[in-house]
C-alpha cells in the first residue's frame, strides 16, 4: 500500500472542508462561505499567474531575451503600453495594442465562424430527404431519432423561428399573395420531388410521393410568413424556441446535479482508492467539517449574525 | 388542502436544497443500479477511437479545469485507458490553465498501469494560452507551438512527437472540452480548413451547443456531460475492469442523477399543480 504523505493526508481534508464551507451558502450568506470564496479566488489567480509565467512569459519572452533574440522586445513593449490603461492621463497609450488584440482576433474568428459555423451549418438546414429515407425511415430510434420527420421538423422549425424573429409586419397588401404562392411552390416541390425520384429509381412510389409532399411542406413554410396563417407559423416558432431553451435548460440543471454528484462522491471516499480511503477517512473529515460549520454558524447566528429584521419605521 | 398548497408555494427554498442533498446521498450510500442505453454519438466516438491502427498517434486537447472534473474526470480515464490499451500514443496539450494538475497525474497513473513510458508513448506539451490564436497555431505547426514539452525538453529530442508536423498528422484529435476555448473553437478554427477528425467530451451544459456539430460531421463523436462518460465506460469497461487507481464514477453518479432529476421533475410538477389550483379566479369587468 502506498503511504500517502501529510501534504496529501491534510489537503484531502482541507478539499472537504472548503467544500462544506461553499455549500453552507446554500443555507445563507456568511463568514465561512466567504472565507472559502476568498481563498478560491486567490488560489485561482495563483495558479494562473503561475501557469502563464512558466507557459507564456519564460519561455516566448524571457528565454529569447536571454538568448539574443531582440525582436521580442516588440511584444514586452506593447504589453507595458497595456498598463498605461490604469492611468487617467496617458490611457490613450493602450489604445494600440488594444487594436493590436482586437484586429487580431477578428481576423482569426471570422474566416472560422464564416466556414465552420455559417455555410457547414446552413447546408445542415437543407438535408436530403430521399438518403434520409433510405437509411433511417421516417424515424428511427437506434440513431436519436434521425429519419425524415427530424428532418422535416429541422426546416420547418427553422423557418418558423426566422419568420418569428424577421418578418414581425407585413403589410396586408402582401398577404393576399402568400397562400396562394405557399400553395404554388408546396405543391410544385411536391410535384417535382416527387417525378425526380420516381425518375432516378431512388424510391418507390409511395416513398417518392410522400417525400414529395414533405418537400412540398417545407417549401411552402417561407411563403407562409406572407400570409394570413403568419400568426400560426410564428407560434410554432416560438413552440420551437421554447422546446429549445427548454432542452438547453434541462442539460444545464443535469449539468449542475452532475456537480453536486461530484463532491459528494468527494466527500463520501468514492472517487479515490480504497488504499487511499482507510488513510484519509473521507466520511470522517465529513462528518467533522459539518460539526464544526455548523456549531460556527450556530455561534454566528446568535452573536447577531444574518439578515437583520428592518426596523419599524 | 388549499392551505397546504398555498404553503407549498411559499415553502422555504432551504428545503428544496435538504431535498436535493438527499435525493444525491442516499443513492450513493445504499447504490441503485438503472440499465441506460449508449448514444449513437458516444459509440461513435467509441468506434472512432476503435477504428484507430495500432501504433498510431492521436492528439488530446484537455480543456477541463476542477469545477468541471466530476463530468469529464470519467471520460478522460477510461479515454486513456481505452488509447493505451490499444497500444495508441498520445500527445497531449491544453489550452486551460487549470488543467495541468489534474489531467497530468491522471494520466501518468494510466500510463504506470499499463507500462507506457513517458516521451515514448505519450507526452504533454503544456499549457498554450491564446485561446482561438493557440488552436490555429497548433492546426499549422506544433513544434512551432510548443517549442518544447511541459518538462522542457526540445520537441525534436521526444520520440513520441516523430513526423508530426501539424494537426493534420494525427488520424485523431480528442477534446476534453468544459466551455471556452474548446470544442467550438477546434471546430470553428481548423477541423474545416485541414478535414481533421475531432471527437470531443464536453460537459453537459456545452452538449446542446456541439450537437448541431456532430449532425454535420465536424465532430466523428460526443459525449455530452456524465451521461455521455458513463455511457463511454460502459464501452469500454464492457469486457474488462478499469486501471488500477480508477473507478467507474460516472456510471455511479449516472444512477443517482436519475434520482436527481426524478426529483426535479416531481419539484416541477408540484409547483405547477399547487400553482393553478390556487390561483385567484379572474374577475371579469361585467
Amino acid at each position: 500500500m502506498t503511504e500517502l504523505t501529510q501534504f496529501d493526508l491534510v489537503g484531502a481534508w482541507i478539499s472537504i472542508f472548503l467544500t462544506l464551507c461553499i455549500l453552507s451558502f446554500l443555507y445563507e450568506d456568511n463568514p465561512i462561505y466567504k472565507l472559502a470564496e476568498h481563498l478560491f479566488l486567490g488560489v485561482s489567480i495563483g495558479i494562473s499567474i503561475t501557469e502563464i509565467y512558466y507557459g507564456v512569459f519564460k519561455p516566448n519572452l524571457l528565454l529569447k531575451l536571454a538568448g539574443g533574440r531582440w525582436l521580442s522586445v516588440i511584444p514586452l513593449i506593447l504589453l507595458v503600453m497595456l498598463f498605461f490603461k490604469v492611468s487617467k492621463k496617458y490611457s490613450w497609450v493602450a489604445r494600440t495594442p488594444i487594436a493590436f488584440i482586437v484586429a487580431a482576433y477578428a481576423g482569426v474568428k471570422l474566416t472560422g465562424e464564416a466556414n465552420a459555423n455559417l455555410m457547414t451549418q446552413v447546408a445542415q438546414t437543407m438535408p436530403d430527404l430521399a438518403t434520409s429515407w433510405a437509411e433511417h425511415g421516417f424515424w428511427d430510434w437506434s440513431a436519436d431519432g434521425a429519419g425524415v420527420f427530424s428532418d422535416v421538423v429541422l426546416v420547418v422549425g427553422l423557418v418558423a423561428c426566422l419568420v418569428h424573429f424577421y418578418f414581425s409586419r407585413v403589410p396586408p397588401s402582401v398577404t393576399r399573395y402568400g397562400a396562394k404562392l405557399a400553395i404554388f411552390a408546396g405543391v410544385g416541390v411536391m410535384f417535382f420531388t416527387a417525378a425526380g425520384l420516381l425518375v432516378v429509381d431512388k424510391a418507390g412510389p409511395f416513398s417518392a410521393v410522400f417525400l414529395g409532399m414533405l418537400a412540398g411542406v417545407c417549401a411552402a413554410m417561407p411563403f407562409l410568413a406572407f400570409s394570413t396563417y403568419r400568426p400560426w407559423v410564428t407560434r410554432f416558432g416560438v413552440l420551437m424556441l421554447m422546446l429549445s431553451f427548454g432542452a438547453s435548460f434541462g442539460y444545464t440543471v443535469m449539468g449542475r446535479i452532475s456537480l453536486a454528484i461530484g463532491r459528494a462522491q468527494e466527500m463520501l471516499g468514492l472517487t479515490r482508492p480504497m488504499e487511499q480511503v482507510v488513510q484519509i477517512h473521507p466520511r470522517i473529515a465529513s462528518l467533522v467539517s459539518i460539526v464544526l460549520i455548523v456549531a460556527f454558524l450556530v455561534v454566528w447566528r446568535m452573536r447577531g449574525g444574518g439578515p437583520k429584521e428592518p426596523e419599524p419605521s | 388542502m388549499y392551505d397546504l398548497l398555498q404553503r407549498f408555494q411559499n415553502m422555504d427554498r432551504r428545503w428544496i436544497f435538504a431535498g436535493m442533498a438527499l435525493a444525491i446521498l442516499i443513492p450513493l450510500l445504499f447504490p441503485v443500479e438503472f440499465e441506460f442505453a449508449v448514444d449513437e454519438r458516444v459509440s461513435s466516438l467509441y468506434d472512432a477511437v476503435e477504428a484507430l491502427p495500432t501504433g498510431s498517434t492521436v492528439f488530446i486537447s484537455a480543456d477541463f479545469d476542477p469545477a468541471s472534473r466530476p463530468e469529464l474526470e470519467p471520460f478522460f480515464r477510461a479515454n486513456l485507458d481505452h488509447l493505451f490499451r490499444k497500444d495508441i500514443k498520445i500527445v497531449m496539450a491544453t489550452l486551460w490553465e487549470f488543467a495541468p494538475p489534474i489531467a497530468v497525474p491522471i494520466t501518468e497513473e494510466i500510463a504506470a498501469a499499463h507500462g507506457k513510458e513517458y516521451g515514448v508513448d505519450w507526452v504533454f506539451l503544456g499549457y498554450k494560452p491564446g485561446k482561438e490564436l493557440a488552436i490555429k497555431s497548433i492546426g499549422e505547426n506544433i513544434p512551432k507551438t510548443f517549442p518544447t514539452d511541459s518538462r522542457g525538453t526540445p520537441v525534436g529530442e521526444i520520440a513520441v512527437m516523430n513526423g508530426i508536423k501539424q494537426a493534420k498528422d494525427f488520424p485523431l484529435l480528442i477534446n476534453v472540452s468544459a466551455g471556452f476555448p474548446g470544442t467550438r473553437e477546434y471546430v470553428l478554427q481548423i477541423q474545416g480548413q485541414y478535414d481533421l477528425k475531432i471527437a470531443s467530451a464536453c460537459t453537459a451544459v456545452s452538449g446542446p451547443d456541439y450537437i448541431p456539430f456532430y449532425k454535420a460531421g465536424q465532430l466523428v463523436g460526443l459525449s455530452a456531460g456524465m451521461p455521455g462518460s458513463a455511457q463511454y465506460e460502459k464501452l469500454v469497461w464492457a469486457e474488462s475492469e478499469p486501471p488500477k487507481g480508477t473507478r467507474k464514477l460516472a456510471t455511479q453518479a449516472v444512477n443517482v442523477l436519475n434520482l436527481g432529476h426524478a426529483y426535479v421533475i416531481l419539484l416541477i410538477l408540484f409547483g405547477n399543480i399547487a400553482y393553478f389550483l390556487t390561483r385567484p379566479k379572474e374577475v371579469s369587468d361585467d
